[in-house]
């Protein structure tokens, strides 16, 4: 069995490969280069950005922070009403147009699941969205649905995930693959009890565990070489035409060079230029 | 009650278009004039209930009421929406955690922006009162709260001034969208979804037209004389909302909101969009009354009663969305659905009518009951 990833808190540990499909961020690094404080907005169905300290988009900013060190990063969190297949995309363009971060970290799925919406319409909105964000120099990372077990045999819902997967893979940025690490994560044995039942317990443990795992799928992202020329010489494979690297490579190749894996402090993680 | 009228007809129109809007995904959904055009049944919404609180703030004789009869008629009112308000937040967070734990299935606790209350419940109940904290689709009401709130200022400066209160309206509108001010949400980020200090401008155009058209022949004839302007406005929205052509907001020039077509803020676009509709449907109802009477009583039903109706429209579209998650939804469902939703809309109006007709038992002797029982023919604000 593959190891889990040991730079995660013990209850949030999954392997790599369930975690995250790792992509190039360009803003983010240019951002790191010039030593601006990185602005991210987070956007989706928990990133109201809720005062209690406990909340995803705080955590999100504090483990940012401690996986960059010496960078300062604000997250601003919105919620995103409506679906991203009737009108939903158009109110993201207003709010990155208000805020214009560097990164877009976005929660997608949930709304349009839960309205059943077309995929196809689905996928092709989330498409253009993405297309659009890139567009302007910005760069994204998508996260999947959730994982519940009254959804597991559900084939719109899986349809959904795959999308989703599909359209990070097409535009080639980065993916956290909440369901798959929910899904892990619901398989492992735990004395943790819920007075909900454990699929609420669940929940709350992929709400808690979010935020680590994309600041993982972020900072690995932000080791991927600048091109693809260069990542050979780095000895990364890449894969054809994407950009995607799947995780288990990647993980291997640049844990010696990554700070959140160790723990200490490191380098920034920009990567130096030959 | 008072006989079926072109604004309760269309103000049924605006609350079953938003009643189908509100489960998106349905089949119905893409038929709702939402879908071609820039505006939608929001701003009907409220330019006429701006129409028609001109109407309520004049006696049967068409005579301005005194002001502190005005005052205290929108006060009580604004009371009234606020409880309507609170009132399906907390029957729809009830549902949405209800059928979470029926279905024992934690995603729809996500479902558009309840998360918060949820995870959060100590701040997200302070901002659910404080009307800082809104659901997905529950955020229309909030927006409804303040502009009877300030109603009474509306009505009272028009009295005096009808240019000085467009004026004002004018200028705090502009000054909004360059400016880009709004009300905060909290305890989540962001800001209100429908812009109070924007919305404003719909609401006194609404109360406006009906002062001034009630006067003015010339006027009447003047809008008539629009009409086609109005087709012409309406035809362009069709091409723009089917073809998707809309500006970037991020290449739209500074003011941004000036030139984005941005709901939150009435951006012009929709306004300018707004008003041709008005322009050319102006005489649609005194065309169709006499052909459709059914259908001009069900919607004219409905707008009389607009407040009950919206709430329950609301909860109603809130249930529909579950049963068409959990059932997956199709046309057969999408037909029961809105199809029982639109009868027990108009069971709701045809009940708030039964109830404020029917004589309500009184402990006073008989002579001493009041004449305040029988039910108001005013319209409602």
């Amino acid at each position: 069995m593959e190891a889990l990833d040991q730079s995660l808190s013990p209850e949030c540990r999954v392997p790599g490969s369930k975690l995250y499909t790792l992509a190039r961020l360009k803003a983010v690094k240019a951002a790191l280069k010039e030593k601006r404080p990185i602005h991210v907005l987070s956007i989706g169905s928990s990133s109201a950005g809720l005062g209690a300290s406990a909340s995803y988009p705080v955590k999100l900013e504090n483990a940012l922070e401690q996986a960059l060190p010496d960078v300062q990063v604000e997250v601003e969190a919105r919620g995103l009403p409506g679906e991203v297949a009737s009108g939903a995309g158009e109110r993201l363009r207003s709010m990155v147009a208000e805020m214009e971060p560097d990164l877009v970290v976005w929660q997608v799925g949930t709304n349009d699941a839960l309205a059943r919406v077309d995929i196809e319409a689905f996928g092709e909105a989330l498409d253009e969205s993405v297309q659009w964000v890139k567009s302007h120099g910005i760069d994204i990372v998508l996260i999947d649905p959730v994982f519940t077990e009254s959804l597991a045999d559900d084939a719109y819902y899986t349809q959904m995930v795959r999308t989703v997967q599909e359209v990070a893979r097409r535009e080639a940025v980065p993916l956290v693959h909440r369901y798959a690490a929910m899904r892990f994560l619901s398989t492992q044995r735990t004395t943790e009890a819920h007075m909900l039942g454990r699929h609420f317990r669940l929940n709350d443990l992929g709400l808690r565990c979010m935020a680590e795992h994309a600041t993982r799928a972020i900072t690995l992202s932000l080791l991927q070489p600048e091109s693809a020329k260069e990542g050979m010489k780095d000895g990364i494979k890449d894969p054809g035409k994407g950009d995607a690297v799947t995780a288990d490579h990647a993980t291997s190749d640049t844990s010696k060079t990554d700070p959140a894996q160790t723990g200490t402090p490191g380098p920034s993680p920009v990567p130096k230029q030959p | 009650m008072r006989e079926p009228n072109a604004i309760d007809f269309w103000r049924g129109f605006a609350l079953v278009t938003i009643f189908i809007n509100h489960i998106p995904g349905n089949f119905f959904e893409r038929y709702t004039f939402s879908q071609y055009g820039i505006s939608d049944a929001a701003e009907l919404f409220v330019f006429l209930a701006g129409w028609s609180i001109g109407l309520a703030t004049r006696g049967r004789d068409g005579l301005p009421e005194p002001r502190l009869t005005t005052v205290l008629r929108l006060l009580s009112r604004t009371i009234e929406v606020y409880r309507a308000q609170i009132t399906i937040m907390a029957l729809a967070l009830a549902m949405i955690a209800g059928c979470a734990l029926y279905l024992d299935n934690p995603l729809i606790l996500e479902w558009h922006n309840a998360g918060g209350f949820f995870a959060d419940p100590i701040q997200t109940m302070v901002g659910v009162v404080l009307l800082t904290h809104q659901l997905g689709f529950f955020n229309i009401l909030p927006l409804y709260v303040v502009l009877i709130a300030i109603a009474p200022a509306v009505v009272l400066i028009g009295r005096v001034s009808r240019a000085l209160l467009l004026a004002l309206s004018l200028s705090l509108y502009g000054a909004s969208l360059v400016f880009e001010w709004n009300f905060p949400s909290w305890p989540g980020e962001g800001d209100w979804f429908f812009n109070p200090l924007c919305w404003q401008l719909l609401l006194v155009l609404g109360f406006l037209s009906n002062e001034a058209t009630r006067e003015s022949e010339r006027l009447q004839r003047l809008w008539r004389r629009l009409m086609p302007l109005g087709i012409v406005i309406v035809a362009v929205g069709v091409v723009l909302a089917v073809l998707e052509l809309r500006p970037d907001p991020m290449l739209a020039p500074e003011p941004r909101l000036v030139f984005t077509f941005d709901k939150t803020y009435l951006s012009p676009a929709r306004l300018v969009h707004f008003c041709g509709m008005v322009l050319a449907f102006q005489g649609v109802f005194a065309l169709i009354a006499p052909h459709v009477g059914r259908l001009a009583r069900f919607l004219s039903g409905l707008g009389r009663n607009s407040l009950a109706v919206f709430s329950m429209g609301s909860l109603l579209s809130l249930a529909g969305q579950f049963v068409r998650f959990q059932t997956g939804g199709g046309i057969f469902v999408d037909i029961s659905v809105v199809g029982s939703g639109l009868i027990a809309l108009g069971f709701t109006a045809w009940f708030v009518e039964w109830r404020s007709r029917r004589p309500r038992p009184t402990r006073k002797a008989p002579d001493a009951a009041s004449p305040a029982d029988a039910p108001s023919s005013s319209p409602s604000a």
